[in-house]
């Protein structure tokens, strides 16, 4: 509403209300310069009401200043001002304090305004001198004037119950009986006094009146009458504002001629669609609001725009905003929009009002946070703003704002904004992190799937060729096996292909192995897997641990990591085999050498051992000395103990009672020389632990003697002991060769100096006869003998 | 050393005919594999243990199969062991698969060769049914005859394709390593009019084989006392026939009589002391050891290949002692 400082013509101001209901038409008569006394008692007593609660007084104000040229009215919309926008676009908000519940006609509260309206009702003496003439004219448009009839009292009638603004005293309305528009001419000082301006307010009017000579009207008031279509204005070329509030106006028309416009307020008519703006190219503020509007079009021309009031309408979107350069203020109220484009486009939008409308994401409205120039919004009455997230997550996206829902943002809120907003992005990028780490643990599994059947199938391969040239050869389980898992795995493989990034599947190729840490769960996959067991473990990560989880590792690999599992995670109870190619009973005897097992798991799949109805007793028999509680999720009965010791016990007894003595000491020597070595690694530790372990190795000595013979060397082993043992046998056997060789030779030596020797003594003893048979000779013989010898 | 045959032979042949070398070798060979632990306690007592050890066949124990199969001793010292092994299985009544049973051979020895098991259960099982399951007594008299007599046995293998071929047998006699896989049985319709190849024809070869062979074979009388009661015979037949004559198994002297094989009243003493030793057993299981019906064992098989048909009909063959090879062969 205009600061009315003042009404009297001399006055430099002039003071307009441009509409209103209650204290707004109470300034309205003050600013027309109607005196108290003209005004009709109904009016007055809503003149002092208005004075009184003057709390909504009318907003759009044109000052007109009229000392330096008198006659024209000055917008004082001006930029400038900023306080003029704002007030302006209040009203529609305003609306909704008031009590009155009024269609959102205008008006702000501040004080400023409100004396000034005081001031305004209280001052208004001046005279106004406005006469109007009902016109019947029969031309259609611009009547005839000459033409008048006397149809006072019909017009005083309705200017009873309209607006106080319009006097019959002054005002003839001259209609002639064809069905045509009224004339309306004013008196002479009027047009004088107001030469600018014309209101015609509550007249019952149906039609717009030709208005002639007055083609220097700037103002028309046509707020409260019934009409129906904007015509005979054409002429009135000069018209900057247009007050067609709350008329039965059902389409935008008559306007083409008027480029002058900068105000039209087309509130509470009936009007369907946005149109026939083309020509007014310096509209300032355009009211549509409580029409039957769907759509905003034809609106991108309007590039001085600065107010546009859309509120009560019936959009269900907001867009076409284009071209609105100077737009800065949008009232979008109580439509039912669910979704909102384009307002980043509007560079100097400040305020839109968004309030009572149907927007439930943040995403649909998302081009908000786009613009640069918005510092202030309303949601409310939005399914939006019932979400927890709301505020934090408006105030996080639109940084420049500086009210939200007509309250001023605090810096407190903004900051409690932003450290939401990134506690939420923290925990975003957790879980993305994490399914990150899932997609990619996923990968990994697979590759190692892959690579596993890889190398079954390999092995597989070198079996079955040494199955056909050396039967030597413990062969591996057979094809049939390696196929059912690898059918299973590429199952697993198409599903996961799906759903990757390129670069995981990148990184995944050159990832052979996992080692993953849940909880108390240690899953390794890969035989890679197996070098984590060298690393340093925290003592609580491994104080945690009692589940370990073999995948897609040799068991044979496995065996020869069990003494560092023992060292490093000495709580493991449970184990967990899977596709670990276990197919033979013997391996489980590796497992023995640990210092408890609760549990034992192993999966069917990719061990075929499992298949065997004797396995479950034969770990029984052979770990009995960890009374296992479970084995494969099944609790262990007693029966079960039994049954393993009447199936296995034979064996262990033969193994321990008949072994010979230096293989016994040999085998048990190894156990022996492991327990050893692992009171030596363990020394480090409580007292009480080591005591334990002598215990163990007590019971192991003496209660499990007989089973400690059932060891298991793994096949790669096995085989270098194969080779060392061919090695020394060919040793053994040239060893053996030449000394039963030599044997047999002295043996025959001796046969034949046995053959020999009867014959041989008997010559002697002949020959030894002979010699001495002649005494004399044999005397001089040794005579001479001796004295050669002399 | 008084025998006979120790004229004839010079004296390094006749020990290693006598496999006296292999025992000798291998002695020194386990020497030097223990030799810290034998030189804490002698040598002269090592000898003696070991040979002491050959005597009562417990030598073979968990020994590579090279050594096991090196001397007729020592295969019949390891059926032995076997049998005493695993005679809880087999009276717990458990059928087991080819592959269970070679399981629990590499208990024993831990390279047994799969190939080996497998010769042994065709024996019981048809060719196309070898994932079957065998009663431990079939499998165990069916792989003795196998293992015991495993060059014999090619060397028969391919005397009988010689004959099935038309080919006279006696002018040369080549035992090959692969003679084990041809064992292309006739097609049908042979089989009506004639399977297999004459008796006496084939025991004539037999014999002159027996005369030749070096390496042990079955008592030639025996042989003959099989084969005689029968006009002809495929193969496989004659090896059912073997497998289940009590004079070659009584011959063999490794294995009690088929009757006799579940008792064993040494070691089942023993595995009652064991039975007594488990912690925290009540002492219902020494109560009534022999009464108490172990728990029917059903463990889950996971995608197990067994028949059902297999299994009623192999529980039908073992009640009335004889398997459907018997019945092939007497035909």
């Amino acid at each position: 509403m205009v600061t009315p400082s003042g009404c009297s013509g001399d006055d430099p101001v002039r003071s307009l209300t441009l509409r209103g209901s209650g204290a707004s038409e109470a300034d309205a008569a003050g600013l027309l310069g109607r005196s108290p006394a003209m005004i009709p008692g109904k009016y007055r007593s809503v003149s002092g009401r208005a004075a009184s609660n003057v709390n909504c007084g009318l907003h759009l104000v044109i000052q007109t200043s009229s000392l330096p040229e008198k006659n024209k009215v000055e917008f004082k919309l001006n930029k400038e001002t900023p306080s003029f926008p704002g007030r302006l676009l209040q009203h529609d908000l305003e609306r909704n304090y008031s009590s009155r519940q009024g269609d959102g006609r205008v008006i702000s509260p501040s004080p400023r305004n409100k004396s000034s309206c005081i001031s305004s009702t209280t001052n208004g003496t001046e005279p106004c001198g406005l006469e109007m003439k009902t016109t019947t004219s029969s031309l259609p448009a611009f009547g005839d004037s000459s033409i008048q009839t006397p149809s006072k009292s019909r017009i005083r009638q309705g200017c009873h119950s309209a607006g106080p603004n319009v006097s019959g005293d002054h005002i003839n309305l001259v209609s002639s009986s064809m069905p045509s528009f009224p004339i309306l001419q004013r008196s002479s000082e009027e047009k004088i006094l107001y030469s600018d301006r014309l209101t015609l307010e509550r007249q019952k009017l149906t039609v717009c009146p030709v208005i002639d000579g007055e083609e220097h009207l700037r103002l028309l008031n046509f707020q409260h009458n019934f009409i129906t279509r904007i015509q005979n204005i054409s002429n009135l070329q000069r018209l900057i504002f247009l007050d067609l509030y709350d008329n039965q106006i059902e389409e935008i028309s008559g306007l083409s001629t008027l480029r002058s416009l900068r105000v039209l307020l087309l509130g509470k008519n009936r009007i369907k669609k946005i149109s026939n703006l083309e020509n007014l190219k310096n509209l300032d503020v355009l009211d549509l609001h409580g029409n039957q509007i769907t759509k905003i079009e034809n609106v991108s021309h309007l590039c001085d725009l600065r107010v546009l009031n859309l509120a009560r309408n019936l959009l269900s979107h907001v867009d076409n905003l284009n071209g609105l350069d100077s737009l800065t203020e949008l009232n979008l109220r109580h439509n039912q929009i669910t979704f909102v484009r384009d307002v980043d486009n509007l560079p100097c939008l400040q305020r839109l009002f968004l309030s009572f409308n149907n927007i439930s994401t943040f995403e649909s409205v998302c081009c908000l946070a786009d613009s640069t120039s918005l510092s202030d919004i309303t949601f409310d009455g939005n399914p939006i703003a019932q979400e927890s997230w709301y505020k934090h997550t408006v105030l996080q996206n639109m940084m420049q704002l500086r009210q939200l829902d007509m309250k001023r943002v605090t810096e407190e809120e903004r900051r409690m904004a932003s450290v939401v907003a990134k506690k939420e992005e923290e925990k975003k990028r957790e879980s993305q992190k994490q399914s990150l780490l899932k997609e990619k643990k996923r990968l990994t599994i697979n590759n190692v799937a892959r690579r596993w059947d890889l190398q079954q199938h390999r092995i597989s391969n070198i079996a079955a060729d040494q199955d056909g040239r050396d039967s030597d050869s413990p062969s591996q389980d057979p094809c049939q096996n390696a196929g059912s898992t690898v059918s299973a795995f590429q199952e697993e493989t198409g599903s996961l292909d799906s759903g990757l990034t390129s670069a995981l599947q990148g990184l995944s190729v050159t990832d052979t192995h996992l080692v993953e840490v849940d909880g108390d769960t240690l899953s390794l996959y890969g035989s890679g897997a197996l070098e984590c067991l060298d690393r340093n473990w925290s003592v609580q990560t491994a104080g945690m641990v009692t589940t370990v989880s073999f995948t897609f590792i040799e068991f044979d690999e496995i065996v020869q990591v069990l003494p560092k599992l023992k060292l490093k995670f000495p709580n493991s109870l449970h184990l967990k085999f899977k596709e670990t190619n276990l197919v033979m009973l013997q391996q489980f005897n590796a497992l023995a050498q640990l210092r408890r097992v609760d549990q034992l798991t192993v999966d069917p799949q990719g061990n075929p051992v499992v298949n065997f109805i004797l396995w479950k007793y034969y770990v029984l028999f052979r770990l009995s000395h960890f009374s296992m509680q479970k084995i494969n999720g099944t609790e262990v009965t007693q029966n079960d103990m039994i049954m393993a010791e009447r199936l296995f016990g034979i064996l262990a007894h033969v193994a321990s009672s008949e072994l010979p003595p230096y293989r016994l000491i040999s085998v048990l020597g190894d156990a022996r020389k492991k327990q050893f070595q692992c009171l030596l690694e363990t020394k480090g530790r409580k007292p009480g632990i080591v005591s334990e372990e002598n215990d163990n190795s007590k019971r192991l000595a003496g209660e499990n003697t007989n089973r400690a013979a059932l060891h298991y060397t793994t096949r790669d082993l096995y085989h270098e002991k194969l080779e060392e043992i061919k090695e020394k046998k060919k040793f053994c056997k040239m060893y053996i060769e030449d000394l039963v060789k030599e044997a047999t030779e002295i043996n025959m030596k001796n046969e034949a100096l046995q053959k020999l020797w009867p014959q041989m003594f008997i010559e002697l003893v002949r020959d030894a006869v002979i010699e001495v048979r002649n005494k004399n000779s044999y005397m001089k013989l040794c005579l001479q003998h001796i004295t050669d010898q002399k | 050393m008084l025998s006979p045959e120790r004229l004839a032979l010079p004296d390094y042949e006749y020990l290693a005919q006598r496999h006296v070398l292999t025992y000798m070798e291998d002695a020194v060979c386990q020497l030097l594999e223990n030799k810290e632990d034998i030189s804490q306690y002698g040598i002269a007592r090592f000898f003696t243990e070991y040979f002491n050890s050959v005597c009562q066949g417990t030598h073979i124990l968990f020994r590579e199969f090279s050594f096991i199969q090196a001397t007729p001793h020592n295969r019949a010292s390891f059926l032995r062991a076997f049998w005493r092994c695993f005679r809880t299985v087999g009276k717990n009544g458990d059928l087991l698969t080819m592959r269970e049973y070679h399981c629990l051979l590499q208990l024993l020895c831990p390279d047994f060769p799969l190939e080996l098991t497998q010769k042994a259960a065709r024996i019981v099982l048809m060719d196309d049914a070898m994932d079957c399951l065998m009663s431990f007594s079939d499998f165990l008299f069916a792989f003795q005859i196998q293992f015991y007599y495993s060059e014999f046995l090619e060397s028969v293998a391919a005397i009988y394709q010689d004959l099935l071929s038309g080919k006279n047998p006696n002018t040369v006699i080549v035992p090959t390593s692969s003679s084990g896989q041809h064992r292309q049985r006739p097609t049908l319709g042979e089989a009506s009019v004639l399977e297999g190849v004459e008796a006496s024809l084939f025991y004539q070869c037999l014999e002159n084989l027996c005369d030749r062979h070096k390496y042990s074979c079955p008592p030639p009388a025996l042989v003959k006392e099989v084969l005689s009661n029968v006009q002809r015979l495929t193969f496989y037949g004659f090896l059912v026939a073997l497998s289940k004559h009590h004079g070659i198994n009584q011959a063999l002297g490794a294995l009690p009589d088929k009757g006799d094989l579940m008792h064993d009243p040494a070691m089942d003493e023993a595995l009652e002391r064991l039975l007594v030793q488990i912690p925290g057993l009540v002492n219902s299981v020494t109560a009534s050891p022999e009464a108490s019906c172990l728990p029917s064992r059903t463990p889950p098989r996971v995608g197990s290949p067994w028949r059902p048909l297999h299994h009623a009909r192999k529980l039908d063959a073992e009640s009335d002692g004889s398997t459907e090879e018997t019945d092939e062969s007497e035909t």
